[in-house]
């Protein structure tokens, strides 16, 4: 391995290190839960200084056979995956410590570091499939991780089912794309994928798409998403909602932008239907949810859309933005359903639980009251950028059919106030309950929202410019 | 860069109050204290550069997004400068009519004041997004004030208002982005005149701007979010709610829809004069019907909004001229006319008008200045109102005839009801044993309303001392727009 290689692997092999050290310490002590946790939230931490140390240097370059690339694209989504994943340890780090498997369970989120941050970085497609179940494998188990509660290992198990579903359906859609292409490399399967395709290649290319829909729960494949983000412990279903699904998005916008852009007439006409179902499923269910967690995953699915909405518009002169567009929504989302879900870790899961928090605990509740201000897409939080520039990214393409996508985002914006706002109301307007509780959780998920919350809100000043600053740049 | 600080003065207003400690005099003083102060900046610039309000000092461009050349762009011109001096007044006076909010008055003022950077920004803002972003910031504050300290049917009340104003305004956006994709820019003043855009793109454009800018004023067929709202909200919001917040679509359609697209708004003009109409004869008989006098002032309220509709879509400098002084007349009635009504309930714990009567000789102050508010509001000669409801008629009727007829048929419906209503609730034998015992207004109370009441009447007899600031920029839409 060369020098150069050397640093481009820093992120992935940093988070190798501290996985195994991790494990160690669950090997050979006993009360471990503070050195484990201290250790993993160093280690993403040291992801993510290493990420943004590359992306500051400029560095980039292809490495291993062109095989694994590293350029401000994937750089910006390592910083995501492991920001997330900071903010997923210090809300495990006292829960775990309840189940006494600390170790184990950080040891599953650091995976899911490793496997995501290789993903992006990925140009091959088996070396895609690999990342991808590197990341997906360690994140059954983060589901199911609750031995406390039946709904965990329930939604462990249909998310296990689906998942491995969704894996074989995406590796038939590779395959057949190897085999029409003679090769996984993306920039030998874009020499295939132009001009008329032929139906092996198009049966390949809706396979992998669909394995893609399983992954990111784009209905109609969405199924799983409730039920697993239901059960799973808060940390998972909030890590999982954000990190490794950007990181899916960010591959799926490589493999569409590098490997296929013969294609794009035919993949984007199927990402705008995606989307706009998407959007409508997502939506129409979150507003039917009295459980707060299973509001935020059928949340999850409708933002799901609105970012398949920014692929539907990779077409025609809207390329350079749809592509920030996912980079800006991605970031956007991770902020601000990373701090509601750590809300409901704090408060409770039953909409009930929220009766009355701005006066029981003004500070969590103001915080909320951002989040679901800014997933509804209020200016100026961190949801109306992302928004802003599907819409912008959509006007350029002069595609009815985008045009049409675009609006139907307009119409679910409007359409999702009631669930959101249902939450701010019940913390206005309703009265304590007894069961409200406030000293739930610990002080570091306290700062984490807070943090968030301040994020959420200051997205424009703050995250806005790196998303420019990275732009398309290493994408074809 | 003094518009900037005015601007955001009041959010460090509401940094203030939210750490003060919890004593109810420090609060009131603190909050009135840190709202005199944009007043105070915006009368040192009517004073200093009233003649001419586009002078560099006033006006700031930072660029925020390279790519898509967003920019934090502000300044005052003589359309905005008269809403931007009623938002900094209305939100003292606002603060000063607080007297029924009686819990979290912490959370209270600060989301007053949080509204208020909204107002203000909308007031100067010099980019479509800007100007986008200074909308909805006022929407949740707002949503807050009626909901949380609103009367018993505030819920949906709250709820209805966010949902209707932002599916409008969400719409509005889109128009706005539409236009910035296809203009190249957001900045207005690269915008003047169409941005270079084709009629047709023009009118695309228009349409849904127009559409997000007529939910907000409220345009009578798209009225319906606005009286529960009205009527359940406490009397301070009311002032807010009444006296600033439709002048936010009306400016919209006066600064930026109708300069900045003069083709793609041309052949919405008549309808806009149309909604104008209808606004006042609609709003003149629903009131005449209304129990409540709070639902009466409300519907008042929205009637005489017709005439700012009316100016704007006149087209000439007169109509002009009458719509931007207008906004500021219909904030000053508004205003005096909700909290004299909020002061009737107080004292005598009904709003229903039946149960009301003779309360003049119970309270000569109040009673005098709610008979002051109904004549400014049906338009006598001496007071702001008449003024601005006059040129916007001479002005329509120059280019609508029809609809020049029709509304000037409208202030006499509305001279009907109000004299009506006077003659039920303030003259008349006392209805009641109980009214024996009420007193007139209180200091606080009187503080509130004289400055508006004062504002009326010397607005109307010197109305030059705004329309010589809104001139120049009213001849600058004129030149846009091609109009005399």
């Amino acid at each position: 391995m060369t020098g150069q290689a050397f640093i481009a692997l820093l992120p992935e092999l940093i988070s190798t290190g501290f996985l195994i050290l991790v494990l160690m310490v669950g090997v050979f002590s006993d009360s471990n839960v503070g050195i484990s946790a201290s250790l993993a939230a160093i280690g993403t931490l040291a992801v993510f200084a290493s990420a943004a140390v590359l992306l500051a240097s400029g560095f980039s370059g292809s490495f291993f056979g062109d095989g694994f690339v590293v350029d401000g694209f994937a750089l910006y989504f390592k910083l995501i995956v492991a920001g997330s994943a900071f903010f997923a340890v210090l809300a495990a780090a006292r829960w775990a410590d309840q189940t006494g498997d600390a170790p184990e369970y950080l040891t599953l989120i650091l995976s899911v570091v490793l496997g995501s941050t290789l993903l992006v970085s990925m140009r091959d497609l088996f070396g895609i499939f690999l990342a991808i179940e590197l990341a997906t494998i360690p994140s059954y188990a983060m589901v199911a991780f609750d031995r406390s509660r039946r709904e965990s290992a329930e939604g462990g198990m249909k998310y296990l089912i689906t998942g491995v579903i969704a894996s074989s359906v995406l590796l038939y859609g590779i395959v057949l794309i190897y085999g029409v292409s003679g090769s996984a490399m993306l920039s030998d399967v874009a020499d295939t994928f132009t001009g008329t395709l032929t139906p092996v290649a198009v049966l390949g290319l809706v396979l992998m798409v669909s394995g893609f829909a399983f992954k990111l729960s784009a209905a109609p494949f969405h199924f799983w998403t409730p039920d697993a983000y239901q059960g799973a412990p808060t940390s998972a279903a909030a890590f999982l909602s954000v990190g490794p699904k950007a990181a899916t998005f960010a591959i799926l916008l490589r493999i569409l932008l590098e490997g296929m852009p013969g294609a794009a007439p035919t993949w984007t006409a199927v990402m705008a239907f995606l989307a706009i179902i998407t959007m409508f499923v997502g939506n129409l269910f979150a507003l039917r949810q009295r459980n707060v967690r299973r509001m935020l995953a059928y949340s999850s699915v409708a933002h799901s859309g609105y970012i398949l909405a920014a692929f539907a518009a990779l077409q025609g002169g809207g390329v350079a933005f749809a592509v920030q567009a996912v980079l800006i929504y991605t970031a956007a989302y991770a902020v601000m359903n990373m701090g509601a879900f750590l809300v409901i870790d704090l408060v409770g899961e039953d909409a009930k639980s929220f009766n009355g928090l701005v006066r029981t605990n003004p500070g969590v509740a103001a915080s909320m009251a951002l989040f679901m201000a800014a997933l509804v897409g209020i200016p100026p939080l961190s949801g109306f950028f992302g928004k802003l520039w599907i819409i912008i990214a959509g006007a350029p393409t002069g595609s009815i059919l985008v045009y049409i996508v675009v609006g139907a985002l307009v119409v679910n914006t409007v359409l999702s106030v009631p669930y959101y706002f249902g939450i701010i109301r019940n913390m206005l307007f309703e009265e304590p309950t007894t069961d409200t509780v406030t000293s739930k959780g610990s002080g570091a998920v306290r700062f984490s929202v807070y943090v968030l919350a301040v994020l959420t809100t200051l997205f424009g000043l703050l995250i806005i410019p790196l998303s420019a600053l990275v732009g398309a740049s290493g994408l074809a | 860069m003094i518009t900037t600080v005015t601007i955001f003065t009041p959010l460090l207003g509401a940094i203030l109050v939210m750490l003060l400690p919890d004593e109810e005099r420090l609060l009131r003083y603190t909050a009135l204290g840190v709202a005199a102060v944009p007043v105070l900046l915006s009368v040192y610039l009517y004073f200093a550069f009233g003649d001419d309000l586009g002078v560099a000092a006033l006006s700031q461009d930072v660029t925020w997004i390279r790519s898509l050349n967003i920019g934090y762009r502000v300044g005052l011109d003589g359309l905005g400068f008269g809403m931007f001096f009623l938002s900094t007044f209305l939100t003292v006076i606002a603060i000063l009519a607080s007297w029924d909010v009686r819990r979290n008055l912490k959370q209270y003022f600060a989301a007053i004041f949080v509204a208020e950077v909204g107002m203000l920004g909308v007031f100067a803002a010099q980019d479509l997004i800007l100007f986008y972003i200074f909308f909805e910031i006022t929407l949740i504050p707002m949503y807050l004030l009626v909901g949380v300290w609103g009367d018993e049917n505030r819920r949906p009340a709250a709820i209805k208002f966010f949902i209707y104003t932002f599916l409008g305004s969400t719409v509005m956006l889109a128009g706005f982005l539409a236009f910035g994709i296809l203009a190249d820019t957001y900045a207005m003043d690269a915008l003047g005149g169409g941005g270079g855009l084709s009629r047709t793109a023009q009118i695309a454009v228009a349409a849904p701007i127009l559409f997000g800018l007529l939910v907000k004023v409220p345009a009578v067929p798209l009225h319906s979010w606005l009286l529960d709202v009205y009527v359940s909200s406490p009397t301070s919001t009311n002032v807010l709610l009444s006296g600033v917040l439709p002048k936010l679509g009306t400016y919209g359609l006066i600064a930026v829809a109708i300069p900045l697209l003069p083709q793609g708004v041309e052949p919405f003009l008549p309808y806009v004069a149309a909604f104008g109409v209808i606004n006042i004869i609609y709003g003149s008989f629903v009131a005449f019907m209304q129990p409540d006098l709070k639902a009466l002032v409300a519907y008042s309220s929205i009637g005489t909004l017709g005439f700012i509709l009316l100016g704007a879509a006149s087209g000439n400098a007169v109509g002009l001229n009458g719509a931007v002084f207008q906004q500021v007349s219909h904030g000053l009635y508004s205003a005096l006319l909700f909290i004299l009504v909020g002061v009737v309930a107080a004292r005598t714990g009904t709003r229903r008008i039946e149960d009301l009567g003779g309360l003049a000789a119970r309270m000569p102050w109040a009673g005098g200045l709610l008979a002051l508010g109904a004549l400014a509001a049906m338009g006598l000669p001496g007071l702001a109102v008449f003024v601005s409801e006059f040129m916007s008629i001479m002005g329509v009727y120059a280019t609508f005839p029809v609809q020049g007829v029709l509304a000037a048929l409208g202030i006499i419906l509305s001279a009907m009801y109000l004299l009506y209503m006077l003659a039920r609730v303030i003259f008349g034998p006392i209805e009641r044993p109980a009214y024996d015992e009420v007193g007139d207004a209180g200091p606080a109370e009187m503080a509130a309303v004289v400055p508006l009441a004062v504002l009326l009447v010397v607005l109307g007899i010197f109305p030059a001392l705004l329309i010589n600031v809104q001139r120049p920029a009213v001849d600058a839409v004129l030149s846009a727009i091609g109009g005399s």
